[in-house]
């Protein structure tokens, strides 16, 4: 039925065409809404409500109200674990918002040019993106590995003996070579991204910097720089969130304790190690606590996405 | 020529349906589940079950194990979803019981034979406080130090006899340029549970020296628990360069690779290291205790089965838990699983020489012992450090140069008379 015969014979009532049009809109919506509601926020308000309660095993059942909050607070043994992982979390975040996306720019424009054998060197870059975190994980501790790892090895046969560590024993070392590693396996993305924007940048703009007698590093910073920050902006919320939920290279690295002497714990092991597995031995998860970690992880990340979400409004309302 | 076919067979599915309802009643076939937390151990468990299958044919037994780590948890889960399996391993003492007290696994103070297969000892880690049982002990597990023939006679050394003795071999190995122990801490686990908990029996005493703490009757911090922490200190220069970073898998590893020539290791790892260590000679000796002491063996409880409360097939599960008490089954898990030793009264000879050498080690010690902090150390309240953690981060600190043994003492006795009521007042 075509759009003109509808008007023609409007009805008043349910069935109008402006009913029928927002009708057809939710019925389209509904699917994804209940695919949605049912596997990501039940399972998200669930978890909410797990925090409350407190019980050996999956099923907490004895309602404490905030009472885990007020423990992993004030209890010395939570607090000190807490502030441990989020103190890890922020350093594991930092290295790559540091390290990974200043590479990762420096790699794009670099990329951006024209040379002999650029595409070799964007797929290399690329390369280790597609490669599964266990098997990164696995390859980097058999590479530091003190007593066959080609590290140590090179090290020690270019008389540097004092300089082979074992790397991810010392407590000092761990999780910055484990965030490194992991900055050289995402080093992809950001370039990727950085690259998609240095591309966008019209050429007339550059074209005339340069005839106005602009140097490559004024270029940069004066006329690229400022017209990828939107880009900056989303590699900077997506490194934020993917670092304060990572687990997987630490597991396959340091393993689910955050080992040496939890000096590379993060909140994702963390919250696994109470909430799903247990303490080695025993084993007893007290998914209470594991849901109160989860809770915070989630408010801290819903801050950051918001605080984001905030400036970049302010920032494109500033430019409108 | 279709008629008559249609015939033949009608007649044919007529006589074996009519044959089938005139035969002997046969009993019902069930197939039980056994959870475990052994996945390595599948082909061995397939035997041990074919064997049962053999004997009882109506009843057939999958083994389904889940990766050890998770085991605990999945276990609780499957049970509070009334998915469990018929049949499960049961961890030792507080992590078994909790599952005892809540329920879900089937008292077995009516098995019979229960109390006469097995000892007071070998039954309490899997019983009440009143000593009513609820699994079968199945296997224990020992300890020793692997070490290599061919590295020790390179070097004109004899199997040490007391723990100076080890410690000079050892400066002897080193200064022949050889890696005396293979022994790492990236795991943290097994410099806990293989060294640490291997020198404990002997430097307390054994059965009645562990009682004495768990009574509240010594101090975590006592000289005979100093003296581990130092026996950690002295292992120190003896360990791989890289310790700090070397796990369990890369300590076996460069033991059987030859390029160190002792491993501090449990029994449980014999078929590993055949499999990896064989451009070589290599044994077993358990580590022995200072001068002036007696040597007791870290011979721990592993496993037992006990029988989910919710089972259908209840019966015949417990037929099965009565067979886990019978010679058959102990020469079978004793010699399919090298390493693994039954726990009943009576011990079949075992087929494999390095299992009878860790069965010998018992014969020749003072006494054997479970792993110290097994017993209600581990039991804290979430809020608190366990005897198991507080021992683990201690022992690394020593090693790392971090504490000494006196320091690593005392906090050790801190973190458990913070929660252990007996032993409050060593605060």
């Amino acid at each position: 039925m075509s759009q003109a015969n509808l008007s023609k014979n409007q009805k008043p009532g349910l069935l109008n065409t402006e009913n029928q049009r927002t009708l057809t809109w939710v019925l389209f919506l509904l699917p994804a809404l209940l695919v949605y509601l049912v596997f990501m926020a039940g399972p998200l308000f669930d978890s909410l409500r797990l925090s409350l309660y407190t019980g050996k095993g999956y099923n907490p059942t004895e309602f404490i109200g905030f009472q885990n909050y007020i423990d992993l607070f004030t209890v010395p043994l939570w607090r000190e674990k807490f502030f441990n992982a989020v103190t890890n979390t922020c350093i594991f975040f930092a290295i790559h918002m540091i390290v990974q996306n200043s590479l990762g720019l420096l790699f794009a424009n670099l990329l951006s040019s024209d040379f002999k054998g650029r595409n070799f060197f964007r797929t290399l870059i690329f390369t280790p993106t597609t490669l599964s975190v266990l098997v990164v994980g696995f390859l980097w501790t058999l590479i530091l590995n003190p007593n066959w790892g080609a590290v140590n090895q090179v090290l020690v046969g270019i008389g540097l003996e004092q300089w082979a560590l074992p790397w991810l024993g010392r407590e000092n070392l761990a999780l910055p070579i484990i965030a490194l590693t992991s900055v050289w396996q995402w080093i992809g993305m950001p370039t990727v991204m950085f690259l998609a924007g240095l591309t966008g940048i019209s050429e007339e703009l550059l074209e005339a910097a340069s005839i106005d007698g602009a140097s490559e590093w004024e270029i940069f910073w004066k006329i690229k720089f400022p017209l990828i920050q939107p880009v900056l902006g989303i590699i900077a919320i997506l490194t934020f969130v993917d670092n304060f939920n990572a687990f997987d290279v630490i597991y396959a690295m340091a393993g689910a304790k955050g080992e040496p002497a939890y000096s590379t714990d993060l909140l994702a092991t963390l919250f696994y190690r109470t909430g799903i597995a247990g303490e080695h031995p025993t084993g007893i998860p007290n998914m209470g606590m594991g849901a109160t970690i989860a809770t915070i992880t989630f408010i801290i990340l819903m801050s950051g996405v918001l605080l984001w979400l905030y400036l970049s409004r302010r920032n494109a309302d500033e430019t409108k | 020529m279709q008629k008559k076919l249609f015939v033949v067979l009608s007649i044919l599915i007529l006589a074996s349906l009519v044959l089938t309802a005139c035969g002997t009643p046969a009993p019902k076939d069930v197939t039980l589940t056994l959870g475990s937390w052994r996945t390595d151990d599948v082909a061995a468990w397939e035997a041990i079950t074919t064997a049962f299958h053999a004997k009882y044919p109506n009843i057939t037994v999958k083994f389904d194990p889940t990766n050890p780590p998770d085991y605990n948890a999945t276990l609780r889960s499957q049970l509070e979803t009334g998915t469990g399996p018929d049949l499960f391993f049961v961890r030792s003492f507080g992590v078994g019981r909790e599952l005892f007290d809540a329920g879900y696994i089937a008292s077995l103070k009516d098995l019979p034979g229960i109390n006469d297969t097995f000892s007071a000892g070998a039954r309490a880690p899997w019983a009440t406080d009143s000593g009513e049982p609820y699994a079968v002990p199945i296997a224990a597990v020992s300890h020793g130090i692997f070490y290599n023939k061919d590295l020790f006679a390179a070097n004109g050394i004899e199997v040490p006899t007391s723990w100076e003795d080890l410690m000079a071999a050892s400066q002897k190995l080193l200064d022949a340029g050889v890696t005396p122990f293979a022994n790492g801490t990236k795991d943290a686990w097994d410099i806990n549970e293989v060294v640490m908990m291997q020198l404990l029996p002997s430097d307390v005493g054994g059965y009645d020296g562990r009682m004495a703490y768990l009574n509240g009757d010594r101090c975590f911090n006592d000289p005979e628990i100093v003296a581990a922490f130092q026996q950690m200190a002295d292992l120190k220069p003896y360990l791989p360069a890289g310790f700090e970073a070397t796990s369990y898998a890369d300590a076996e590893q460069l033991f059987a690779q030859g390029k160190a020539a002792m491993f501090f290791d449990g029994s449980w790892s014999i078929g590993q290291i055949k499999k990896d260590a064989t451009a070589f000679q290599w044994g077993v000796f358990y580590p022995p205790a200072l001068k002036g002491k007696d040597t007791y063996v870290s011979f721990h409880v592993d496993a037992a089965i006990g029988a989910n409360a919710a089972s259908k097939n209840l019966d015949a599960a417990k037929t099965f838990l009565a067979w886990l008490e019978t010679p058959e089954f102990a020469a079978l898990i004793g010699n399919n699983l090298p390493g693994f030793f039954p726990m009943t009264n009576e011990i079949p000879s075992l087929t494999d020489p390095i299992a009878n050498d860790f069965m010998n080690f018992n014969k020749q010690a003072k006494g054997v012992d479970i792993r110290f902090v097994w017993e209600k150390l581990m039991d804290a309240p979430t809020d608190k450090v366990n005897a198991y953690t507080s021992l683990n981060n201690n022992v690394i600190s020593v090693l790392k140069g971090e504490k000494t043994p006196e320091e690593a003492a005392n906090a050790f006795n801190a973190d458990v008379a913070d929660w252990y009521g007996p032993a409050s007042k060593c605060k």
